[in-house]
């Protein structure tokens, strides 16, 4: 496993006085360049100014490093480099390049510093870019994640074309001996005055030979070609085709097929096996024990499975409660102050503010991953190097696991990273990578293709964190006057980490993300406290992480406060909002949708909800019908506000995409333990939403915020709140409980 | 057992457990990979494919029923220098995000176009629905559908 | 070893819930009581056990109503549902207007499925005629319904079983209800006991309960 490693205290959080007075040891600049890994083994003649751009004689190719699990971030990394480089998509060859640290992503420390993400005031910033300098330098992260690829390439992509550009005008400029100022640049060629055309191609060797030219400008967003326009991403006709390879697609000479049968109780041990049955099955090669299970080698990946369904196991103890009813109650007993994780905001005094109160206790349960694409990994280890075929988020801490167990050092593992199939999260754990590094070195010299069964993607899942709260909403005089708002749960950034190796000093800010940083900025009587359990079972990012239950839990606590106080659900929202970009967003998806109050007659009613999470404030408004036999969602209305819109499509699909997925969830989603073990096995008991019971989804983007955010999971949060609030208006229901589905049928 | 069919024009033969699904075949036999592995009980419709015509669920599909069978793969049914109408909506429509459930989607709305060229909203959420996108991408999906209507020409 | 190796593999094929017969072997037999020797109190009696069957999901969960919507689950497995992603078998009860149930549902004489995944069966996969519809319906209604030719398909009482040990036969879909795969409970009692239970009340002359 490893030593733990504790980042202390002094290292990494930032006290406000520390940035107030001046830093002791410098604030590193963001574009202090790692040294580029390009540049080691670069051919003759090629040229690589910057980690993000090589050039030779035949082609060029950029590095898009970020995982793309379908956010389509390889296509909008590329999109970024070749605006400013002048040259199109298709005259480019796009690779995620290979893990390392020049591939740090500097916006994931944005999240970390005690200030919420609206605040753009100088101390908050000040703060981030101190967080950003310490992490650089003390612990460069490469990873996917957190919705933050869009904000961490924003500048440095263009950048890295641009200098490209400018690298390669200087170089066409001396081999032409014609002045810098009278070359331009278009579709991949450097223009002389009198029409020449040399290509970025031709002039790689001559490029190859000076320094980049790094004091570049870029452009406004007004002169962009590309960027801010529809774009057909360049992974979509292979993935319309079925010609793009996932992971699970890798192919091989000599490659071998396993699967693995690990305890489904996380974390138990497996007692004793019988593998008979298994090894007399034609086309089984091997059957072996691994950490904590069970793998079977075979000629094909069905064989595989087969033969593990026939191995019969005597599984340890979990190191969980074994029944989901004591998560319940442990949860329940987890409010007090030896468990408080953090008083995230305390405004005015909830406790003396007047008025009739409302009080709620609300559940968010646990919830699988399950992405369509099941875990897998294909592993050669040879004498002096491993080569590893997955599609992964966290791409040098994997290359660390898999150094470890094989015993070859860092340098010689190589980790060809794929396109992902999904993920919201799954790709973030290293569990089925690790057995895939020992299985491959018991089959030592044979490349092994590991998959799991759908049955133990969902057996081995690590869900979302389960999470209670209970509030306090107050209201006179027609207003909402106070929220008082306590969220328990189990610690994901505690589980999460403990598994990378990691223990992060302070609080577990997901306990109360999406609570604490609810703009409310005129409410005058706050408090958002969280509280931290760590017994319960092993639990990981998804989707959102903590701000999908804690969005909601207290946009629904405020929505029956609303409603208590006889209010308008989206005006009492605007009124509390005082967050400018905010106001905004809800009075948009307000015209989007022509809001004239929640009740719509004859069982028809409209909700909205509103969650600012990863920086971006969204707004969601889901209108439902009760029908006889249940509610059917008739359609939803999306606004958000991601500060600067790279490509309109993708961002619609991820709108949508991700407002069905957080709509599905809460239909009809949970995971429950019994016997230690998840009782759901696949899709029939863990659906979410199907074609049938899509409502229409309408999206508007903003651009007032002042920077550029990611918006992979933004759209999620509210989706909850504005469905249950919609069910409200329709039936009167108010349901406090996700699935939903525990008490209303959906048709 | 040893079966001979035919996948994409060209004719297969295998010898493989007789209860091996044509997934399986078609991926680690055979090696064509567009048909995807999701669930393996017919509950996400990744697999899905054309045996003698009709949209299956491959998985459920076993070695025995395949002798002198015609399978049709995405592979077969278009390419991306020779796309099938229902691929080029798909296409422009911008459908895919991750992309792993659309082969599949892709498979089975070709097949309700072949048997019936204009589906109503109704139709195409009764043979649609046993396709699952963990992504979300239904909205685009119903666009899709709708633009291949046009482009076949209904 | 031979013999272990038989064992195990009896043992893999049992865990799969299967049991197959070869072809040409009858499953059941047609073996009526004589004529008067079955009193009306046994009659009834059968007719109850005739009706825990065709009341059991197995065979209930595919004789649905005009809205020709197959259902899942029921009995020891939870309350019942309509099938999932929106199945509909339409008025042809068999999926041709929309889904065919051999997108999913493969036509084998190997009866085994997987935990979950669709049941399969000798005859194409389908919801049993409108006329059959058994599903929340009580005992008297479904007495009467196999009683009458109009809405059995001509049969009387012994056409009845023969139709029972026919569909066996082929692998159909009364074989499955004691063999349903993947883990899924049987139907009660067994199919020979069915068939004996269907002669008994025939012989009794079709007695139907009060309610």
């Amino acid at each position: 496993m490893g030593k733990l490693r504790t980042l202390t205290r002094r290292t990494f959080l930032v006290g406000s006085t520390a940035v107030a007075g001046g830093v002791a040891f410098g604030i590193y600049r963001a574009k202090a360049p790692f040294e580029n890994p390009n540049l080691a083994g670069l051919p003759e003649g090629a040229a690589s100014f910057n980690p993000w751009v090589i050039i030779d004689a035949e082609k060029i190719t950029l590095i898009a490093p970020h995982a793309d699990k379908g956010q389509g971030v390889f296509s909008a990394q590329a999109a970024m480099i070749v605006e400013e480089l002048d040259i199109e998509l298709d005259q480019v060859e796009i690779s995620f390049g290979t893990p390392d640290k020049a591939y740090m992503n500097g916006a994931l420390t944005d999240a970390m510093v005690p200030f919420p993400q609206y605040d753009y005031g100088k101390v908050a910033e000040g703060a981030r870019r101190f967080a950003g300098g310490v992490v650089r330098a003390a612990l460069p992260i490469m990873g996917t994640g957190g919705s933050s690829a869009m904000p961490d390439s924003y500048d440095k992509l263009r950048e890295a074309g641009a200098v490209a550009r400018e690298t390669l005008k200087a170089a066409a400029s001396q081999q032409a001996g014609v002045p810098i100022e009278g070359l331009r640049t278009e579709n991949g060629a450097v223009w002389l005055p009198d029409g020449t055309a040399l290509t970025y191609t031709s002039l790689s060797a001559a490029a190859a030979q000076i320094e980049p030219v790094t004091n570049v400008t870029l452009r406004d967003p007004s002169q962009w070609r590309i960027l801010g326009k529809p774009m057909e991403r360049v992974d979509i006709v292979a993935k319309s085709t079925g010609t793009l390879p996932y992971g699970v697609d890798h192919k091989t000479d000599g490659m071998l097929f396993a699967t693995v049968k690990v305890n489904p109780r996380q974390g138990g041990v497996l007692i004793s096996h019988d593998a008979t049955a298994a090894l007399a099955m034609e086309g089984v090669v091997d059957v072996f024990e691994i950490t904590g299970g069970i793998s079977v080698v075979a000629n094909n990946t069905w064989t595989a499975i087969q033969a593990a369904n026939a191995i019969t196991c005597e599984w340890g103890e979990a190191t969980y409660p074994p029944e989901q009813d004591a998560h319940w109650t442990a949860l329940s007993a987890s409010f007090t102050d030896d468990r408080l994780n953090a008083e995230a905001r305390n405004v005015g005094d909830v406790d003396a503010a007047p008025g009739a109160e409302v009080i709620a206790e609300y559940r968010s349960p646990y919830v699988a991953h399950a992405p369509l694409e099941p875990l897998n990994a294909t592993i050669l280890v040879s004498d002096d190097r491993v080569d590893v075929w997955t599609g992964h988020q966290l791409q040098m801490f994997a290359v660390d696991m898999v150094a470890k167990i094989t015993g070859v050092d860092r340098d010689n593992v190589h980790l060809h990273n794929q396109f992902i199939g999904g993920s919201f999260g799954h790709r973030l754990e290293f569990d089925y990578l690790k057995q895939a590094a020992e299985i491959a070195m018991k089959m030592r010299g044979t490349p092994v293709k590991m998959t799991y069964s759908r049955e133990e993607d969902f057996a081995h899942d690590f869900p979302r964190h389960i999470t209670m709260g209970r509030g306090i909403g107050k209201h006179e005089n027609g207003k909402v006057t106070a929220l008082d708002v306590q969220i328990a749960g189990q610690s994901v950034m505690t589980s999460q980490m403990s598994r990378i190796g990691f223990s992060l000093p302070g609080p577990d800010t997901q306990l109360h993300e999406g609570a604490w940083d609810y703009p409310n900025l005129n409410l005058p009587n706050i408090r958002v406290r969280s509280y931290k359990e760590t017994g319960l079972a092993p639990v990981s990012s998804w989707r959102s992480v903590g701000a999908a239950p804690n969005g909601f839990i207290y946009d629904t606590l405020l929505d029956e406060t609303i409603h208590a106080a006889g209010a308008d659900p989206l005006m009492e929202r605007i009124r509390l909002m005082g967050h400018d970009v905010s106001v905004k967003v809800l009075e948009t998806v307000g015209e989007m949708c022509g809001w004239n109050g929640h009740d719509l007659g004859a069982g028809r009613g409209r909700g909205v909800a509103y969650v600012f999470s990863f920086g971006v404030p969204v707004a969601t408004v889901v209108e439902v019908t009760q029908t006889e036999r249940g509610i059917r969602l008739d359609e939803v209305w999306v606004a958000a506000d991601v500060g600067q819109v790279i490509d309109p499509v993708n961002l619609e699909n991820l709108a949508q995409g991700g407002t069905l997925f957080g709509l599905g969830h809460a239909m009809n989603c949970e995971i429950t333990y019994s016997d230690g073990m998840a009782q759901q096995s696949n899709y029939h008991a863990h659906e979410s939403m199907r074609l049938y019971q899509a409502p229409k989804v309408n999206f508007t983007a903003l651009e007032n915020n002042p920077k550029i955010k990611g918006f992979g999971e933004p759209p999620v949060p509210p989706a909850a709140p504005a469905l249950g609030n919609a069910i409200f208006a329709a039936t009167g229901q108010r349901i406090r409980e996700l699935p939903f589905n525990k008490h209303i049928d959906f048709v | 057992m040893q079966a001979s069919f035919t996948v994409n024009g060209t004719v297969r033969s295998v010898d493989v457990p007789e209860d091996m699904p044509l997934l399986w075949i078609l991926r680690d036999e055979i090696g064509l990979m567009g048909t995807k592995y999701g669930c393996g009980i017919a509950q996400c419709g990744a697999c899905t494919v054309h045996l003698d015509g009709m949209a299956v669920r491959s998985c459920q599909v076993r070695a025995y029923e395949l002798d002198g069978a015609e399978i049709t793969t995405i592979e077969g049914l278009g390419t991306p220098e020779a796309q099938h109408p229902v691929q080029e909506a798909w296409i422009e429509t911008q459908v895919a995000q991750c992309g792993y459930c659309q082969s599949g989607q892709i498979m089975q709305a070709a097949s309700m176009l072949a048997n019936n060229p204009n589906p109503s909203d109704d139709e195409i959420d009764a043979v649609m629905s046993g396709n699952l996108c963990r992504c979300g991408t239904y909205p685009r999906i119903r666009e899709a559908i709708r633009l291949a209507i046009q482009k076949q020409g209904a | 070893m031979q013999t272990l190796f038989r064992v195990f593999v009896t043992v893999f094929v049992c865990i799969l819930g299967t049991i197959s017969w070869a072809d040409g072997d009858a499953p059941a037999t047609i073996s009526a009581p004589a004529a008067g020797s079955v009193t009306l109190a046994e009659g009834l009696a059968a007719f109850d056990r005739v009706y825990e069957v065709v009341n059991h999901p197995r065979c209930a969960n595919c004789h649905t109503g005009p809205d020709n919507v197959p259902m899942w689950y029921g009995g020891s497995e939870g309350p019942a549902r309509p099938h999932g992603m929106n199945i509909n078998a339409g008025q042809s009860r068999i999926g041709v207007e929309t889904l065919i149930c051999s997108t999913c549902h493969r036509t084998s004489t190997d009866l085994r499925s997987a935990p979950h995944a669709p049941p399969r069966a000798g005859l194409d996969w389908q919801l049993a005629p409108v006329e059959f519809e058994w599903f929340g319906k009580t005992p008297a209604e479904v007495c009467a319904q196999l009683s009458d030719p109009d809405r059995n398909g001509g049969r009387d009482w012994m056409g009845l079983a023969e139709h029972l040990v026919d569909d066996a036969g082929h692998y159909g879909f009364v074989l499955w209800g004691w063999n349903p795969g993947g883990g899924r409970d049987p139907a009660p009692y067994s199919l020979q006991a069915h068939v004996d239970d269907v002669l008994i009340w025939g012989v009794a002359g079709q007695p139907c309960p009060a309610e």
